[in-house]
């Protein structure tokens, strides 16, 4: 995890990748990573949740299956909170989560990616998301 | 009454028979006494004369009386009973008294006297004479004078000495006193007529010439009853004669006196008696014919008469008794009816039921009762049923299941079923069992109700069943699609990296740092994938008992301590080892309980980022051989002890994120022990306190550590082929996968086959020891894969081998047959 000091990301948009899986997170991290936005990872859904409440980040990636708070769990509680309604999350799922999928479109999340995905298709949902 | 007075009159009549007795003994003992007393008076009084005639005589005085001529003197005569009358004198030689008691008549007095001559010389007691002083007939006690001057003389009449003696011994009984002289001749006293008999002579009379006692008519008309007694120094003889009519009247008296009594008595008694019958033995006699009348079903008679208070009162509380048991009588015997008649219906119930029920000792499972209706339908008789239990009734195939029901606990009210059950024909039939427990006489037994299946019954339980089949299936079905989807997570994480990197690395120009970066990512989650990939098929293979295992005795020590040496880091903190001395061998398959206790110390090691001990143990548990693997790492929830061993279950806390993992290690291990008969578990006091993780394995059985050959081989299968060959041969093996087992096993085989090429303790080392231990007697044959140097080679024909054969085709075959010709040497040879 890699994570700036809050003042220097009060200039920049920030990014926060969600996954349980350090590989994941790193391939996340390299496929997306940019000048344009700060990018913060967290490893469970707890810290996730904290650190998207500390940073109001524009988009969250987020892995449906983690231990602790599920994304799902961490979705619902960035969708219910005023402060966060600029963030847009991406899920990460496996494809048979299909279920896992349906509620989370309903609960608000923007898009979704089965892995394995593509590094580029998910740059390009980023950039969707970001509005670049 | 009669017999009453019948012993009243018997007891007169012995009363006087026996007083007639007493009155002759009481007369015959009181003439001796008489007799007795009075001979002694006389012998006294004579005694008494003879001593004061002997002191007068022998007064200095008296022979001057004597030779005076009659003077002054004064005498004195104290008579005394029985010769009261008489008089004392001092009698010269001449006969003339000198001096007398009574007045002296003048003249020579006793001069013709025959005793006075013979008186002058020694004292004399004579009688009888005619004292010519008084004219009487006397006695004379005479005593001399010194000098033969004269004589002192008592002289004392005889007349009144009978009467005397009868005065003062006879008394009122009439006594009669004879005195006689020597022989009985003349009568010196008689009490009766003593006028008439002083002085005569006997002869003529009853006393003359005999002992003079027994019973004589005396002349007053009286019978006496006789005895004598002889008088002291004196030849005279006294008779006593005892009046026996006195005696006899006397007797009479006291034994009317008794009859009386005795009548009396008797009479009291029949007073007595009749009032005890009258009070007591009437109202007896009529309570106890009150009581025999008195019958279990009858009224009670009320027992109303008089007599005594104890005896009515006895009356009364009998016929409160009665009463009593009466009411308690007509109780019983309604309940004991009631039973009766409910009893019967019951058995009516029971009997005439039309389905089978029957009664089973739940101890012995013997019938107690049955039916009519099971006797129909299962074709035995009754008494043919009591023989039976009901295993019988089971078809062979049901018993073991039907014994393991049996012995567990069963509920109350228990319905079962369907049964197949056999009836005597050989058919079958298909029941349902309702049952619950009763207690049968002393026998803890189940009533038992078999319906038949009807038609809609049998298509419900099909339904039911297939139903059944249905739902197992959808949730196996469940399962399975449970299990794709966690596999198919579990697979797409490493993959998404894997396909991710190369198309990063495909599409985009990277630094040679990132490229190496992004390949380091792709070898560790390929390599993870696989693990993942090789685990899941192990798994599949495990659970669907594929996986094939070779049970062996193996050294558990030997096991532990290779898995152990395997994980432990140079420098870092060692394992430390607690196995207990001697522990048995144990029969696994050593691969597959190699892989448990590697995984369980990889977990430890994997769990414990921050380090700290690890201890590995092993002993003896209820039978099995016990390991376990303590450390003191991150631990384990309460909640996620249980689910531990699940597939894909991976603790879920933050400390752990970085650990990787298959989630199917433990899974894994489960089943491998399990399929050895063992369990698995795990401990911890929670987070942060460390785990530990046990199971237990089976110990080797004696007979299984016996073989004629020993197969010291690492490689299963060809272990396997060894033994197929010498079983040919008709040896038997046993197999050790290490060196250290065969080490335990090598003195129950005549031969071995051995591989040099061992986990732990090679195959040259073993030999070694082999020979060292026990000589160069048994045969072994070395297979191995191993390029042998010239000098391994010339080790091993030194060591004494048989053979040494490399590995290929054909070698088990040629190692059984030259072990078979070894050992059939040796049997040759002994």
């Amino acid at each position: 995890m890699s994570l700036h000091t809050p003042t220097e990301l009060d200039l920049q948009r920030t990014v926060l990748i969600a996954d349980d899986e350090s590989s994941i997170r790193l391939l996340v991290h390299a496929t997306i990573e940019s000048d344009d936005y700060t990018v913060v990872e967290a490893s469970d859904g707890a810290q996730a949740w904290t650190l998207a409440q500390q940073l109001k980040p524009s988009l969250v990636l987020l892995d449906v299956q983690m231990p602790g708070q599920s994304g799902l769990e961490v979705l619902r509680s960035i969708k219910a909170d005023p402060n966060l309604k600029a963030t847009r999350v991406i899920l990460l799922t496996s494809k048979a989560q299909e279920r896992d999928i349906e509620v989370g479109l309903i609960a608000g999340a923007d898009f979704y990616l089965t892995k394995p995905f593509s590094p580029l298709d998910l740059l390009t949902r980023v950039e969707e998301a970001l509005e670049l | 009454m009669v017999v009453l007075v019948a012993v009243a009159a018997l007891a007169g009549v012995a009363v006087r028979t026996l007083g007639q007795q007493d009155a002759r003994q009481v007369a015959t003992a009181d003439a001796r006494f008489a007799a007795s007393a009075a001979a002694t008076e006389i012998a006294g009084d004579l005694l008494l004369l003879q001593q004061v005639t002997a002191k007068l005589a022998a007064n200095p005085q008296v022979p001057a009386i004597i030779g005076l001529p009659a003077g002054p003197c004064t005498l004195t005569f104290a008579g005394a009973s029985p010769f009261s009358a008489g008089h004392l004198d001092v009698i010269k030689s001449d006969g003339s008294v000198k001096c007398s008691s009574r007045a002296i008549a003048p003249g020579a007095i006793y001069g013709a006297a025959s005793w006075l001559q013979a008186a002058i010389n020694s004292p004399v007691t004579a009688a009888p004479f005619l004292d010519p002083a008084t004219g009487e007939i006397s006695a004379v006690v005479a005593a001399p004078v010194a000098g033969g001057a004269g004589v002192v003389a008592a002289i004392v009449e005889l007349a009144p000495v009978g009467p005397s003696l009868a005065a003062t011994l006879g008394g009122a009984r009439q006594l009669e006193f004879l005195v006689t002289t020597n022989h009985d001749t003349t009568v010196l006293a008689r009490s009766l007529q003593p006028s008439r008999w002083v002085g005569q002579p006997l002869a003529g009379t009853a006393f003359a010439g005999s002992a003079g006692t027994g019973e004589r008519s005396d002349l007053d008309g009286r019978t006496r009853l006789y005895d004598r007694s002889a008088v002291g120094s004196t030849p005279w003889f006294v008779y006593a004669g005892a009046d026996e009519a006195a005696a006899l009247a006397a007797g009479d008296l006291s034994s009317n006196r008794e009859l009386a009594i005795i009548l009396g008595g008797a009479g009291i008694m029949l007073v007595v008696i009749f009032v005890v019958y009258r009070r007591i033995v009437d109202p007896i006699r009529q309570l106890s014919l009150v009581i025999r009348g008195s019958t279990v079903g009858g009224a009670v008679d009320t027992v109303g008469m008089m007599g005594a208070s104890e005896v009515t009162g006895l009356a009364e509380d009998f016929a409160k008794l009665m009463a009593t048991v009466k009411s308690e009588l007509v109780e019983r015997l309604n309940s004991e009816q009631v039973a009766v008649v409910s009893e019967r219906n019951y058995r009516t119930l029971f009997e005439g039921h039309p389905q089978p029920m029957w009664l089973y000792d739940v101890d012995t499972l013997a019938f107690l009762e049955v039916n009519d209706s099971t006797c129909e339908r299962y074709g035995y008789t009754r008494e043919e049923f009591m023989a039976m239990t009901i295993c019988d009734l089971q078809q062979p195939q049901d018993i073991p299941k039907f014994l393991e029901l049996q012995a567990m606990p069963m509920p109350i009210s228990d319905r079962t079923g369907p049964w197949r059950h056999l009836l005597k024909d050989g058919s079958t039939t298909q029941v349902l069992i309702t049952s619950h427990p009763v207690i049968f006489g002393d026998h803890h037994a189940r009533f038992v109700l078999a319906e038949d299946l009807t038609e809609s019954q049998r298509l419900e339980l099909e339904l039911v069943e297939s139903h059944a089949r249905a739902e197992h299936s959808a949730e196996l079905s469940r399962a399975k699609d449970e299990m794709i989807a966690v596999v198919s997570h579990e697979l797409r994480t490493p993959l998404a990296s894997i396909v991710g990197f190369a198309e990063l690395l495909a599409t985009r120009d990277v630094t040679a740092a990132q490229r190496n970066d992004y390949l380091a990512v792709m070898l560790q989650e390929g390599r993870r994938l696989t693990a993942l990939v090789n685990d899941f098929l192990d798994l599949r293979r495990l659970e669907g008992g594929h996986l094939s295992m070779r049970f062996a005795p193996a050294d558990i020590k030997a096991l532990i301590t290779r898995a152990v040496e395997l994980f432990s880091v140079p420098g870092g903190t060692p394992i430390e080892l607690r196995l207990q001395d001697d522990l048995p061998l144990v029969r696994v398959d050593g691969d597959s309980v190699f892989r448990v206790i590697a995984n369980l110390l990889s977990n430890a090691r994997k769990y414990s980022p921050l380090g700290g001990s690890i201890i590995v143990g092993a002993a003896v548990l209820n039978g099995m051989v016990e390991i376990y693997v303590q450390d003191e790492g991150l631990g384990i929830p309460a909640q996620a002890l249980t689910r531990l061993f699940g597939k894909f279950y991976r603790v879920e806390a933050a400390d752990r994120g970085a650990i990787s993992g298959t989630g199917l290690g433990l899974a894994i291990c489960k089943n491998i022990v399990e399929s050895h008969g063992g369990k698995v578990g795990a401990r911890s006091e929670g987070l942060g306190k460390g785990s530990r993780f046990f199971f237990t394995v089976p110990i080797v059985r004696e007979e299984a550590q016996t073989g004629d050959v020993l197969i010291v081989e690492d490689d299963s299968g060809f272990a396997h082929l060894v033994e197929a060959e010498l079983e040919a041969r008709g040896l038997s093996s046993i197999w050790a996968a290490d060196a250290e087992t065969a080490g335990h096993l090598v003195t129950r085989a005549r031969g071995v086959v051995l591989d040099l090429l061992l986990p732990g303790l090679s195959g040259e080392a073993f030999l070694h020891r082999l020979r060292a231990t026990r000589g160069a007697g048994i045969p072994v044959v070395v297979v191995t894969l191993k390029d042998l140097a010239p000098a391994e080679s010339l080790a091993l024909q030194k060591a004494g081998v048989t053979a040494v054969l490399r590995k290929g085709p054909g070698t088990a075959s040629t190692a059984a047959d030259l072990l078979s010709r070894s050992l059939a040497a040796e049997l040759v040879a002994i």
